[in-house]
């Protein structure tokens, strides 16, 4: 065991050094650089971006400027904003809040309805509730993430009225049930694919467990089916369950960005498209090796958990 | 984003008997949500294709005199846009570009995953090893991280954005053709095909990449759907194909200001997406499952 | 008169923002100049008198998010909000364009000996009993310390622009400074009016002032005190119960970041924020929003003009003939109208309607496409067989740009080239991301042609030499923002003409002259003077456009609502 997690902290060390230098790369060959939301406003001569771009230390080689990231960022130093000159690790900080939240809550509903229409659909395969389970995630699944968060501010804030059109919080209330008022919009939308995935896998481990021996025996028993649908089935239908989850990571973190931008929650998702497009090399690397970080573990996580789920499963 | 887990079915080695009645094909068939994905994917492409020759306008023509008339209110069936253009005639334009780009980029992220996952599962070693850690180091950015960090490098326009989503989206088949040919290679007529003294290519195309055609089948048209949702994302967050060229993707962008006083112009193009890729996910776990012979036993 | 580029490009993310950089500048002998600007939105009825003590809170809708508090340090429009809030200036203007004093007792003038041997030596009296928000007196060292920070080696201050001529500064007393000038540079006054003052006994503890802990939580004099700030999300300014001028009569403001335009507005329709300003109000909701109960909507002065950029150097559009056929194709009165719900005017000229110096009789554009026809069959471009014009094997072709995600210039675009293809001219979008567009792109003259917003002047004397004058072309190592590379020795001679005098009605007819040539050869292709629209709620007493500030924000300590 020790062992294991050993090897897989130095290969997601590894990993994490091949995803800086993509990363890294990416950025900075891109066109345009963090000077030019100055340039734009006119204010600033040439002189004036020079001298700055040479204070940011941008122009020097690319190489030795990832190597300075790096060495800075082995010493635990993320660097500070180019947009806001605050430490990078205190604005992931300032917005990771409300992205977790919104993660967290909409991955709570996710699993109690998916999991519902998951078991319902294991448990009746090839009803009409199944059927339609099927065809509904594979349409929620299809779904632009954007629109359906459109749809649902068309209706339920500018028709009904029933949904505040997006921020986390009223200005000056920010009570518990104001924020869970604001949160209901945005969670549903997130929720949808997650649910989506969440149902089928249910139902496909549902399917593998009841067919299991320990299952059968429990019936021969006499066992009241709810018993062993919750005791048996259920149980250890859902260990696999939380794998799928560790491995979602990062489709849940795509699906929150278009979220947040939708229903303008501010939120990591929110920071990164707006760090992206002010070219603020510094916050984009740390959110992109924040996610790496949160991915690396997702998967580590899952694994783990799969091997004391069964421990038939070898180690690689 | 929805980034479906692909499954990798064992494969079918025998020889199908004949197509028609091979097990696939009926099991393909019996799937029935399968059946009316491919319908309505072959109906949405000759609509496509054929459809903007037979409509009196055309989809860039601006009048504004007639701008955001409603559907079904006058000759133009489901209404004008912002600057008077039709909006049946845009839609099909739309959907030639957005149909074009998922299959192109499907393509493209073929060739760069199977031809990667080949490399790796063959070689594995050192190789293959390095590019699957390659292969994880991509997969460790959010989809649309990835997306958005290289959109600021290119220009918009159809083949960059078709680049674009192929090289964010050949990652999971990669990983499914490694590790598909890895336990091919044990396989005995693999091992033969070395003992025979084949060249690695000619063992590589010729003996494993055919049996490994089921999974890359699969993966291909989940691909599409994938690459479809991609376009409207870029387009969505600003980055998409530029005007006047319609696609789905930015006719919805651009239909977000006029979602009060227009709906349908939001809700079209997103209804066109959705029916467009659901239909290729149905007929991605419609071959999933015809070309998995373990479905027999379920 | 030294020049200073402003051209004030729309760099908003992503929809266009509209800047408002103009501030009074004074050539010495124009300072009377009377500028015809600031319109009064305030219904004149009379308003009930301000609270005794702040009371209430006003949430202000912002579409981007201000992010840098350090008012010295590099910043876009929006970090105004705060910087106008927390901070002081020595002077301010105000609508009519005249300069008050602030942080000074007086503003500098030569009538009043502050500003003696033409120019060269400065002196000023400061405001006695200003406190800083943590209760330290504000002294003439503060005065010198932000002169010298700005001028710092190693301080990554935004623009040293005028502030590098100032030398020998001398605290002549707590309240009085003085300094002098290398060269005489008129428009310093203005440029102060916007130099923010920063507390000496904060950031000289800080062993790097770029990154003070005074950068994330400013300290200023101003009417209101940092509050506190949620990422993303909002900015909390409370109070300053100490405040040496007029107010604040609210108890809180709140600056609410809300990144998409729409969405702003949504949330001003129902209520969420209690004011848009800076990018305010998308055109196509301004039929709409008028219509709200409840809600103020007020279309605002501005000097800000949309043209079409031409880069002079590129082989089809150095042509005359393909500028003049070009615009007599443009439907302007179709965009404006359509496009934009009728709210910006039409114009033919690179300065503000405005103006002193505003030329009425230029002619006027036509929408006339058998003339541009005409003009190029005479230029000798021939119809192809695609329909493109052709001469000497070069297809009449060219692409125009903008920043991506601005819906309506993408609608302005299609319309163009609708009407250019009509005329056998090829047009192709090519949109990119702000941070590509305003890179080298834009400074280095790399596009074919670009769909701006900007202005054609110096701060907010006429004097458009950075803009049009041959050595201000940075893509040929000139300073200044000649970016469409024009180059004409009658415009040359021009523009140093009138720079070199203080004659207002002599500068008048040389601008005259200036705009003629330039409506003439169409080194730009002038689209529309901005009007933009701002929004605020019924009841809300105080809040005055502005157009010699940058923001609307400007007086907000004088802001209260109506009981």
């Amino acid at each position: 065991m020790g062992a294991f997690l050993l090897r897989r902290l130095l290969q997601s060390l590894g990993l994490l050094l091949i995803v800086s230098v993509i990363g890294f790369a990416i950025l900075h060959l891109a066109p345009g650089g963090p000077l030019s939301q100055f340039a734009a406003g006119g204010e600033m001569t040439q002189a004036d971006l020079d001298r700055i771009a040479e204070q940011l230390g941008l122009n020097r080689p690319l190489p030795i400027q990832y190597l300075e990231w790096l060495w800075r960022m082995v010493r635990g130093d993320w660097g500070v904003s180019f947009r806001d000159q605050q430490p990078v690790l205190h604005i992931i900080g300032s917005h990771i809040g409300a992205t977790l939240e919104l993660m967290l809550t909409s991955t709570l509903l996710a699993m109690l309805i998916g999991a519902w229409v998951g078991i319902l659909g294991a448990i009746k395969r090839y009803s009409l509730f199944d059927g339609l389970a099927t065809i509904g995630a594979m349409i929620a699944l299809s779904i632009p993430t954007f629109w359906f968060g459109l749809v649902v501010i068309y209706v339920f804030s500018v028709g009904l009225g029933w949904l505040p059109a997006g921020n986390r919080y009223t200005i000056g209330d920010g009570s518990f049930l104001n924020q869970l008022h604001h949160l209901i919009g945005p969670c549903i939308v997130l929720a949808l694919v997650s649910t989506a995935v969440w149902s089928r896998y249910m139902r496909s481990s549902m399917l593998e467990v009841i067919n299991q021996d320990y299952v059968r025996t429990a019936r021969a028993k006499g066992l009241p089916e709810r018993t062993i649908l919750l005791r048996h089935s259920f149980r250890n239908a859902l260990l696999p369950m939380i794998t799928i989850t560790g491995l979602h990571v990062p489709t849940l973190l795509s699906g929150a960005l278009v979220t947040e931008t939708v229903f303008t929650w501010p939120g990591m998702g929110r920071l990164f498209l707006d760090s992206i497009s002010y070219r603020d090399y510094p916050v984009v690397m740390g959110i992109l090796m924040f996610t790496a970080v949160l991915v690396l573990l997702g998967s580590l996580i899952a694994d783990l958990l799969y091997g004391v789920a069964d421990p038939r499963i070898a180690r690689g | 984003m929805s980034s479906q887990t692909i499954a990798t079915p064992d494969l079918p080695l025998a020889p199908p008997p004949t197509f028609w009645n091979s097990p696939g094909l009926r099991r393909f068939r019996r799937h029935k949500l399968a059946v009316f994905g491919a319908a309505a994917i072959i109906v949405m492409t000759l609509a496509c294709i054929f459809g903007p020759m037979l409509l009196p306008y055309s989809d860039t023509f601006i009048d504004i005199r007639q701008r955001f008339a409603p559907p079904f209110s006058g000759p133009h069936v489901l209404g004008t846009d912002p600057l008077g253009r039709d909006i049946l005639a845009r839609l099909l334009m739309a959907g030639r570009i957005s149909l074009a780009v998922g299959f192109s980029a499907m393509l493209i992220s073929m060739a760069i995953g199977v031809c990667i996952g080949l490399i790796a599962g063959f070689y594995e070693g050192v190789i293959g090893s390095a590019l699957m850690r390659f292969v994880d180091a991509m997969l460790c950015f959010p989809s649309i991280f990835l997306l958005l960090a290289i959109s600021a490098l290119i220009e918009p326009s159809v083949p960059s954005i078709v680049l674009l989503i192929a090289m964010t989206s050949w990652m999971e088949v990669a990983r499914v053709v490694e590790a598909q040919i890895r336990s091919l290679r044990t396989r005995d007529f693999a091992v033969a095909a070395v003992s025979m003294g084949s060249s690695n290519t000619r063992i590589m195309f010729r003996e494993l990449l055919p049996n490994a055609v089921a999974p890359i089948v699969v993966a291909a048209t989940l691909n599409v759907a994938h690459a479809i949702l991609a376009e409207s994302y870029i387009s969505f967050l600003g980055y998409g194909i530029q005007p006047p060229t319609p696609s789905w993707g930015n006719m919805l962008e651009n239909a977000q200001s006029y979602l009060t006083s227009a709906p349908w112009l939001a809700i079209l193009p997103g209804a066109a997406i959705t029916l467009a890729v659901t239909s290729f996910n149905f007929v991605g776990d419609g071959l999933r499952d015809a070309l998995d012979p373990r479905m027999d036993s379920h | 008169m030294s020049k200073r580029p402003v051209g004030t490009i729309s760099a908003s993310l992503p929809m266009p923002a509209l800047h408002r950089r103009d501030i009074l500048a004074l050539g010495a002998g124009a300072l009377a100049a009377s500028y015809g600007f600031g319109a009064r939105a305030q219904t004149t009825k009379a308003a009930p008198p301000p609270p005794a003590k702040p009371t209430g809170q006003v949430v202000v809708g912002l579409s981007q998010e201000p992010t840098a508090f350090n008012p010295l340090m590099p910043g876009i429009e929006v970090d105004e909000t705060v910087w106008m809030q927390v901070f002081n200036t020595m002077w301010v203007a105000d609508p009519q364009g005249n300069l008050i004093a602030d942080l000074a007792a007086e503003v500098p003038t030569e009538a009043n000996g502050g500003i003696s041997e033409g120019g060269l030596a400065w002196k000023v009296k400061l405001r006695e009993g200003v406190t800083w928000h943590d209760g330290t007196p504000f002294t003439a060292e503060d005065v010198k310390y932000t002169l010298e920070l700005i001028n710092a080696p190693g301080f990554k201050s935004r623009t040293r622009v005028g502030h590098a001529l100032v030398k020998d500064i001398v605290v002549k007393g707590p309240h009085e400074i003085s300094w002098r000038m290398e060269k005489a540079y008129s428009p310093y006054l203005a440029l102060l009016s916007n130099t923010y003052i920063v507390p000496k006994h904060l950031l000289e503890k800080a062993s790097d002032p770029n990154t003070a802990p005074f950068n994330g939580a400013p300290v200023g004099t101003g009417p209101f005190k940092w509050g506190q700030r949620t990422p993303g999300d909002n900015i909390m300014l409370v109070a300053n119960e100490k405040y040496h001028g007029k107010g604040p009569y609210l108890e809180r403001a709140v600056l609410k970041y809300v990144p998409d335009q729409v969405a702003l507005y949504a949330q001003f329709r129902t209520g969420q924020v209690d004011l848009i300003i800076g990018t305010g109000i998308p055109a196509n909701f301004y039929a709409e929003a008028v219509k709200l109960p409840g809600r103020k909507v007020v279309k605002i002065p501005n000097a800000s003009l949309e043209i079409l950029m031409p880069n002079l150097e590129h082989p089809v559009l150095a042509e005359k003939a393909v500028r003049q056929a070009l615009y007599a194709s443009i439907n302007k009165q179709a965009i404006i109208d359509v496009i934009f719900y009728g709210l910006h005017k039409p114009t033919e000229s690179f300065a503000p309607q405005e103006s002193w110096a505003y030329n009425p009789n230029l002619p006027k554009q036509e929408y006339d496409l058998a003339k541009a026809n005409k003009i190029l069959d005479d230029a000798g471009w021939k119809r192809s067989g695609s329909g493109t014009r052709m001469k000497n094997g070069v297809p009449l072709e060219f692409a125009v740009s903008t920043t991506t995600g601005s819906s309506l210039r993408e609608q302005c675009q299609q319309l163009m080239m609708q009407d250019w293809q009509q005329v056998g001219v090829s047009m192709k979008i090519a949109n990119m991301p702000a941070a590509v567009i305003w890179g080298d792109f834009y400074t280095r003259s790399k596009f074919q042609s670009l769909l701006v917003g900007t202005a054609f002047r110096t701060v907010i004397d006429p004097d458009p030499a950075s803009r049009f004058a041959s050595d201000a072309i940075p893509a040929k190592n000139g300073n200044g923002a000649n970016q469409m590379q024009w180059q004409n020795a009658e415009v040359d001679q021009l523009l140093k003409a009138g720079q070199e005098t203080f004659d207002q009605a002599k500068r008048k007819a040389i601008y005259w002259k200036l705009q003629e040539i330039a409506r003439d050869e169409l080194p730009i292709l002038p689209i529309y003077q901005y009007v933009p629209v701002e929004g605020y709620k019924e009841g809300l007493v105080g809040y005055e456009p502005n157009i010699n500030a940058r923001q609307n924000t400007w007086n907000m300590g004088s802001w209260y609502w109506a009981r």
